[in-house]
């Protein structure tokens, strides 16, 4: 059977994806191929500790760049793109590469033939051992382009890690927000699990990333986290997610010992017991119904 | 960008580590014009309990082919670089919105004019009031996939509207937190002394540098872990401004939508001192 993709996301950051991703991963005991599609700020391999067996690099789509000699500084480029991209520093074309989205515009319009198309190193992208299973993990350099496109190969080399290996199941930790690089590491995925937290901001981020899940048909549960920092909050969440008929796979309280483990570096599985056990037994039970029922 | 407009950026790598909270005392303190560029989560205004009210609509252009001009040359398929058009063979062109990135090239490369541009749109942007405070919040459309358009929107309306701007950043280090920083004057990083908050940390500190920009450190719920910050921050030049302890009382404010400037002390002298830090590096 094809792997079970699950993803966990947030909307909010902070809420605690990581650490709850971590916990899964120990408690699925080998049957799993893991992914942190946080590429822009992963973390998840601090606590996995991951031996790195290959590491290759990503240049995503191709970019412009000036050839300085050429450029004449007209600001035909400048002037077509739609990006701001381009500007002109002392009579030449410059390129800004965090914001190029590499339409290949600019080298159409150039009289000169100044402007050429090509691979810039965005970031690199590891598979690594890990004791839980192999682990497909990333870094994009600070400023770097094209993280979506990065999520979906880390996706695609994970699954198919994970169908090679006859892994039940395929865990990411996704990254924050709503657009871009959560688009990519949701389309396809089989159940995202959405970790928040009792705060306004906390169930207004999850309303969102509710409606995105919703409208790319992707079924979707709630696991909130430090719950008692305001147990009216969580209570609100709850209503909220009856309403929309999310599952609530379970509530994990604000304990100090969770956050003095992950500061060792170390997965807090135990200090998360007992509900961590609970809410990875109702995800079981949560894919069965969701795979009967295809 | 208007030039003589000071602009101060409220990043912090990873998220939830309280950029918002940190944004909004400084807002309520100064009284300065704050702006959310969080465009995917905007929270700043629920912590100046406000109730921001649409100002204008954020739009892209997208493709529209005329199928009677079109003379199926499979051009505006062949120079897409996203995929967005198919082209297969016979009949006219396909356009997948969700694939197009509005760069325009098919209808420059369209030879019979085929191609016109229609505004789609991906978000909005809507101010917020409240007796002393004037916000400018970026909104993206749930399901938009470029929230890059919302951000540079809400920062560019806000400038026509002070002259001093305080930017609440997206998380993350890539295309949307450069275009918070890269024309900020001074950036202020939040963080959390735990290993997750300084491996983020430390990507925004060289995002930062990279793009030349100075600033100082807040750390946030500093009792709560010992990641030595102190010692990071000075390999960037970027010193400590503040540091909060971890508070229940903060925590539940902010639960309720409260920020802690109002309701707690340490944050109110921590805000005056990165106040007082801001102040004397924009020579204000």
């Amino acid at each position: 059977m094809k792997p079970f993709e699950i993803v966990v996301l947030s909307g909010k950051g902070g809420t605690g994806k990581t650490t709850v991703t971590s916990a899964l991963s120990a408690l699925s005991e080998g049957t799993a191929v893991l992914c942190d599609t946080d590429v822009d700020a992963p973390d998840l391999w601090i606590l996995l500790e991951p031996v790195t067996e290959k590491t290759f690099v990503f240049e995503g789509m191709e970019m412009a760049s000036v050839d300085s000699q050429k450029c004449t500084g007209c600001g035909k480029c400048r002037d077509f793109c739609r990006f701001n991209a381009i500007s002109i520093k002392n009579g030449k074309a410059k390129v800004n590469t965090s914001f190029c989205e590499g339409c290949g515009g600019c080298e159409l319009v150039c009289p000169e033939n100044a402007v050429i198309m090509k691979h810039f190193k965005q970031g690199e992208y590891y598979f690594s051992k890990t004791a839980y299973g192999p682990f497909l993990h990333a870094q994009m350099k600070p400023g770097g382009e094209n993280s979506g496109l990065l999520v979906q190969l880390l996706r695609d080399l994970a699954m198919k890690e994970a169908e090679k290996l006859d892994k039940e199941l395929l865990i990411v930790d996704g990254p924050p927000g709503i657009a871009c690089p959560t688009i990519s590491s949701l389309t396809g995925a089989d159940l995202a699990i959405m970790v928040t937290e009792p705060s306004m901001s906390g169930k207004h981020d999850l309303e969102r990333l509710g409606q995105l899940a919703f409208s790319l048909d992707i079924p979707a549960c709630v696991v909130i986290n430090k719950y008692d920092l305001s147990e009216r909050h969580s209570m609100e969440i709850e209503d909220f997610c009856r309403s929309v008929n999310l599952p609530v796979l379970g509530r994990i309280p604000f304990n100090k010992s969770i956050v003095d483990t992950l500061s060792e570096r170390k997965i807090p599985l135990k200090e998360m017991k007992p509900q961590i056990d609970e809410i990875w037994n109702k995800l079981i039970q949560h894919r069965k119904s969701l795979q009967q029922s295809v | 960008m208007s030039k003589g407009i000071l602009k101060i950026a409220v990043a912090s790598g990873k998220g939830g580590t309280g950029k918002s909270c940190v944004t909004s005392s400084l807002a309520a303190f100064s009284g300065h014009l704050a702006v959310d560029a969080d465009v995917e989560e905007p929270n700043l205004a629920l912590l100046l309990d406000m109730k921001p009210s649409f100002l204008k609509n954020v739009e892209v252009l997208v493709p529209l082919i005329d199928e009677e001009r079109c003379i199926d040359c499979g051009k505006c398929s062949r120079y897409c670089r996203y995929g967005a058009i198919a082209d297969i063979g016979h009949g006219k062109p396909f356009l997948n919105p969700k694939l197009c990135h509005s760069c325009g090239v098919c209808k420059m490369v369209c030879p019979v004019s085929a191609i016109t541009e229609t505004p789609k749109r991906i978000g909005e942007i809507r101010r917020g009031i409240s007796d002393q405070l004037e916000l400018i919040e970026g909104n993206l459309d749930v399901g938009m996939i470029n929230s890059i358009p919302v951000i540079e929107k809400a920062i560019e309306t806000a400038e026509t509207r002070s002259h001093l701007l305080i930017i609440d950043s997206p998380p993350g280090t890539s295309c949307p937190v450069v275009a918070t920083l890269q024309n900020a004057d001074l950036a202020i990083l939040v963080t959390e002394p735990t290993p997750f908050g300084a491996a983020d940390l430390e990507l925004a500190l060289q995002l930062a540098s990279d793009l030349g920009i100075p600033g100082g450190i807040v750390i946030n719920r500093s009792d709560i872990a010992k990641v030595n910050i102190h010692e990071l921050g000075e390999k960037y030049n970027f010193p400590v401004l503040a540091e909060f302890p971890f508070s229940r009382a903060v925590a539940e404010s902010y639960a309720r939508g409260i920020s802690p400037f109002f309701i707690d002390k340490n944050w109110q002298d921590g805000t005056k001192e990165i106040w007082e830090y801001i102040k004397k590096e924009l020579s204000l």
